[in-house]
């Protein structure tokens, strides 16, 4: 039986008790965090990779992970903010830090491509497509898991909060999830050409993007 | 008259901290906005069930206002989420009668409805679409009376009306 609106407000208003404010900054700290989670079960399962700041890293190496971590960046900004209801523009930096991540496997598909049409197939040195480090898809794998920490800790987050586009909020979710969980796996891989770093860690961000637009909506619709 | 915004903000800055006597205020009045956004969208004997509805939405999501921000877009956004979920509730209803249903009995209701809902958006469906849902949906007839009237067949006019339902649907959801 519908109730009369007068009787509704004076129960909600009876109801009504002191409530701590939901802030974006609540939910990048939360994100933040885990990703640091995230960062120390990858060191404490694959030790970090001491080459890094030895002189070893690759500039692929520094480029793709820092292009992570912006795109973690902007996809948790983005995703904190469409956590309270508002109306007017919508930051739209993740969807260019993710088509600036994008040229990332590009590159290193045309460069196996490329390096295997002009190699030399008789010297010891083996090319690009048959160097064990480019179908190393293990290291996907792992930044996939790395990324689950990241994924929770969103979801929890836009739980407490009152998101308006759900799908939107989906996408974001994995986006931040795969970025900063293959960033915070990235630390241990000591594995850095362009084959390896531009395919395995950049996949786990892509998938986790569909696992967030067809997982995340049911969990957070209000 | 309605509150203004300035007012709006301070007494739902207070309700956060506890204010019942503001908190009662800012409900009343919250609710006699909420009749004016909805009144060109939904039909008349809907309103009051989805002012309720976001009524129970803004209390239980409370804590997201931002004292810092504006009062009224906060609502706003939460009365359009409502309403585009109420839609998409009555859009999966209508296109699940489709399937379950070859004849189906339409109720003043759902033509009303029907035609509120629809009306300034069926200039973003193709002529086909629009034909049908037209046909069904608003003036009544049957599958097989549409089919016999566009010539397309009975599953054709079932598809016809369940994607432009759907384009319907996700076009509102789009819409800022």
């Amino acid at each position: 039986m519908p109730i009369n609106r007068e009787d509704m407000i004076a129960g909600l208003t009876e109801d009504l008790e002191p409530v701590r404010r939901v802030t974006p900054r609540d939910g990048a700290l939360l994100v933040g965090f885990a990703t640091l989670v995230s960062g120390i079960a990858s060191i404490s399962i694959f030790e970090f990779w001491t080459g890094m700041f030895a002189g070893e890293a690759s500039a692929f190496f520094w480029i793709t992970n820092g292009m992570l971590l912006l795109l973690g960046a902007a996809s948790t900004t983005a995703l904190v903010a469409g956590a309270l209801p508002r109306v007017g523009a919508r930051a739209n930096a993740p969807g260019w830090s993710a088509a600036m991540l994008g040229l990332i496997p590009v590159a290193a598909i045309l460069t196996i491509l490329s390096v295997e049409a002009t190699h030399d197939h008789s010297s010891d040195v083996p090319s690009l497509l048959y160097d064990p480090a480019t179908w190393y898809w293990e290291c996907g794998a792992y930044a996939f898991g790395a990324g689950a920490i990241v994924f929770l800790a969103a979801v929890m987050f836009l739980r407490q909060g009152a998101p308006v586009s759900i799908e939107r909020s989906g996408w974001l979710t994995g986006l931040a999830a795969g970025a900063l969980g293959s960033l915070a796996y990235g630390i241990t891989c000591p594995l850095d050409s362009i084959a390896h770093i531009g395919i395995w860690h950049v996949m786990p961000v892509v998938a986790w993007a569909v696992v967030g637009r067809f997982a995340v909506p049911p969990l957070i619709r209000w | 008259m309605i509150a203004d915004e300035a007012t709006f903000a301070r007494l739902m800055a207070s309700a956060q901290n506890g204010d019942k006597a503001g908190y009662n205020v800012l409900l009343s009045e919250a609710g006699m906005w909420l009749e004016r956004y909805f009144r060109r969208r939904v039909p008349p004997h809907q309103l009051d069930d989805l002012v309720q509805d976001v009524l129970m939405a803004l209390h239980a999501k409370r804590a997201t206002y931002d004292p810092a921000r504006p009062f009224l877009p906060w609502l706003a956004a939460i009365a359009r989420y409502r309403w585009v979920d109420h839609l998409r509730k009555v859009y999966k209803h209508e296109a699940q009668e489709i399937e379950d249903d070859d004849a189906i009995e339409d109720s003043d209701e759902e033509v009303t409805l029907a035609r509120v809902s629809l009306e300034r958006l069926f200039g973003h469906l193709n002529e086909k679409q629009a034909a049908v849902i037209e046909m069904v949906k608003i003036e009544g007839l049957s599958i097989r009376e549409a089919s016999e009237r566009t010539g397309q067949s009975e599953s054709l006019v079932k598809v016809n009306i369940h994607r432009g339902l759907k384009k319907l649907a996700t076009l509102v959801e789009e819409a800022e």
